[in-house]
């Protein structure tokens, strides 16, 4: 009797076996030299390197808002592009004489008409200048 | 005892299949790392007129193995085990003013992606594996398995989420670090590799809407069969952004802007030594593998080469899986090497122009191309050469168009000098943004608004 444990999902099985072998090398790695190496801590050793200056204060600190647009920026395309998938194998999949195939492409074309409109906002905002 | 060898044998020809490949592709991965990094030092002395490593053998100081070799140094070959070692030996050193886990945690969630992200390659196409019998019990049924870590349809997706949480051991690696340097190149690598990311997701969209599946070997298959030539040369627009993306996602040049050594030191890895910076290294040449293999899955036709028997989808022996295995392993090679070359031969872009490149550029060319496929699937007359038009049409047009972009100049800025910060003396102090929408709408004359007079 084969095995039929939620159909293809057994098949992920070999990477449950990867992420353990690469966690397991991980680990080890760290452990063996943080065990095998010397140990000489020292007050000037322990200042962080700022190119041989005594550094000012800590790096915790406010930083440009320009990443957190790149974030939220990322966040709309990147879930629009998962999103699209899904369509892109039913779209070619799909028999090119039904009514679906036109009503298909007409959907990518008003969801890029979305993307398009965003992108140009963003644009017209400045968003996508990092001078 | 009979009853639980039963539920679980006999095993599916994939998962047998499966735990195989992970575990020999894992090490080949780590000792091409290893040979990589040897690689990488001969191509750079060639390329800038050096020798390179050419002393370190294998006789590791042991007297017996130095008279054996008789000071024989095998062309350096032994460098990168050397380093690896020394990495062990070295002080692994925490400044106290790190944060103490996340400093560790760091490499350990930049490598562990990197380490599982090519899970999904059908490195040797499909291999019938007959049943494997053993005393009257069958412990492998038979059946047709793809030679690849794990045989699953949605490979690309899976990609792409690995891809995305290899950015988490840099930011982190940059925060924990409390380094300046650190932080801003932590912040620049997660900036840079997540906007990375969507012209590769386009990308692989483009290929994925002319092949019809999502599925890695089915991918190759379609390189193969039906129009027959491989991605590269029905789509060769997506395939340089593709390769442009795979670049930028590893960190390479002319990308490495994280860790651009004029401006910010060693980037998120400042404050890192011994093995914990070697993570981070590894996890850099792991990418690099990963996504050449990518590169060739996509766009190279994996294992397949024209005209050779043996090759083929149909051929399905274990000596034609080797066969494909090595074809394939050897194309990545070549992408890598190709990598290495562009590394040492183009200057790193700044990073404005980096970002520019990215989302100026390659996120609407990556738009475009993935409306006109869809277009000519939609009018039906997909072919080759209408692909290969659409790409160099949208490549003219990308060409002669990003230039001519108007700047978006909405944010209005004040300049310094004349500035109330800066007064110049004997003139007027300017407070308001030149040309801003409240002083061309301000019922108050020109020359008046948003100027006060300096003391």
């Amino acid at each position: 009797m084969t095995s039929t444990l939620g159909l293809e999902l057994i098949n992920y099985g070999p990477v449950l076996l990867l992420l353990l072998m690469a966690v397991t090398f991980a680990l080890a790695n760290v452990v063996a030299s943080l065990v095998i190496g010397p140990s000489r801590p020292g007050s000037v050793k322990g200042t962080s390197y700022e190119s041989g200056m005594v550094p000012i204060g800590t790096a915790r600190k406010r930083f440009n808002v320009r990443f957190y647009i790149i974030a939220m920026t990322f966040l709309v395309f990147d879930v629009e592009v998962i999103f699209l998938y899904p369509w892109a194998v039913t779209y070619s999949n799909i028999n090119p004489d039904s009514a679906y195939h036109s009503v298909f492409w007409g959907r990518i074309l008003f969801f890029m008409l979305t993307t398009v409109v965003a992108y140009v906002y963003g644009y017209r905002k400045g968003v996508f200048r990092f001078d | 005892m009979e009853s639980i060898l039963d539920a679980i044998f006999p095993i599916g020809p994939q998962f047998f299949v499966g735990v195989i490949v992970a575990v020999i592709v894992i090490h080949l991965v780590l000792a091409t790392v290893g040979i990589l990094v040897y690689f990488e030092r001969k191509i750079s002395a060639y390329i800038q007129d050096r020798i390179g490593p050419n002393r370190v053998g294998f006789d590791l100081g042991l007297p017996l193995l130095q008279k054996l070799f008789r000071g024989f140094g095998f062309w350096g070959l032994g460098q990168s085990l050397a380093d690896g070692l020394k990495f062990i030996l070295k002080e692994d050193y925490r400044p106290p003013q790190t944060d103490k886990i996340l400093f560790s945690l760091a490499p350990m969630l930049s490598v562990i992606p990197a380490l599982i992200g090519w899970a999904v390659i059908p490195w040797g196409g499909v291999i019938a594996i007959d049943p494997i019998v053993i005393g009257g019990r069958e412990f492998v049924s038979g059946g047709d398995a793809v030679v690849g870590a794990a045989a699953v349809d949605i490979g690309f997706i899976f990609l792409l989420a690995v891809a995305a949480l290899s950015v988490y051991g840099m930011t982190l690696g940059g925060w924990a670090s409390n380094n300046k340097y650190s932080f801003l190149g932590g912040l620049r690598a997660s900036a840079g590799m997540i906007s990375y990311e969507i012209p590769m997701g386009l990308c692989i969209l483009v290929v994925v809407l002319t092949a019809g599946t999502v599925g890695p070997n089915a991918i190759v298959e379609a390189q193969v069969a039906g129009s027959g030539v491989w991605f590269i040369v029905a789509h060769p627009l997506a395939a340089l952004l593709f390769y442009a993306c795979t670049l930028a996602e590893g960190n390479r040049a002319p990308f490495d802007n994280a860790e651009c050594e004029q401006e910010l030191v060693g980037g998120w890895h400042t404050e890192y030594s011994s093995m914990r910076f070697a993570l981070f290294f590894l996890a850099e040449y792991a990418h690099l593998i990963t996504g050449s293999a990518f590169f060739v899955l996509l766009f190279l036709g994996g294992y397949h080469l024209p005209f050779v028997p043996g090759l083929q989808p149909e051929d399905t022996g274990l000596l034609a899986a080797l066969l494909k295995f090595t074809v394939f392993f050897g194309k990545v090679i070549f992408m890598i090497v190709l990598a290495m070359f562009i590394r040492w031969t183009i200057p790193r872009l700044r990073y404005d122009q980096m970002m520019k490149l990215c989302w100026n550029a390659m996120i609407p060319l990556s738009i475009a191309l993935l409306v006109a496929v869809a277009t000519v699937k939609f009018l039906r007359i997909d072919s080759v050469v209408v692909f290969i038009l659409v790409n160099l049409v949208l490549t003219g047009a990308g060409m002669v168009l990003f230039p001519k972009l108007p700047v978006a100049n909405v944010n209005k800025r004040i300049p310094l000098a004349g500035s109330r910060f800066s007064p110049i003396p004997g003139h007027a102090v300017q407070t308001a943004p030149s040309g801003s929408i409240a002083r061309s709408e301000s019922p108050v004359p020109e020359h008046s608004s948003g100027i006060i007079s300096a003391h």
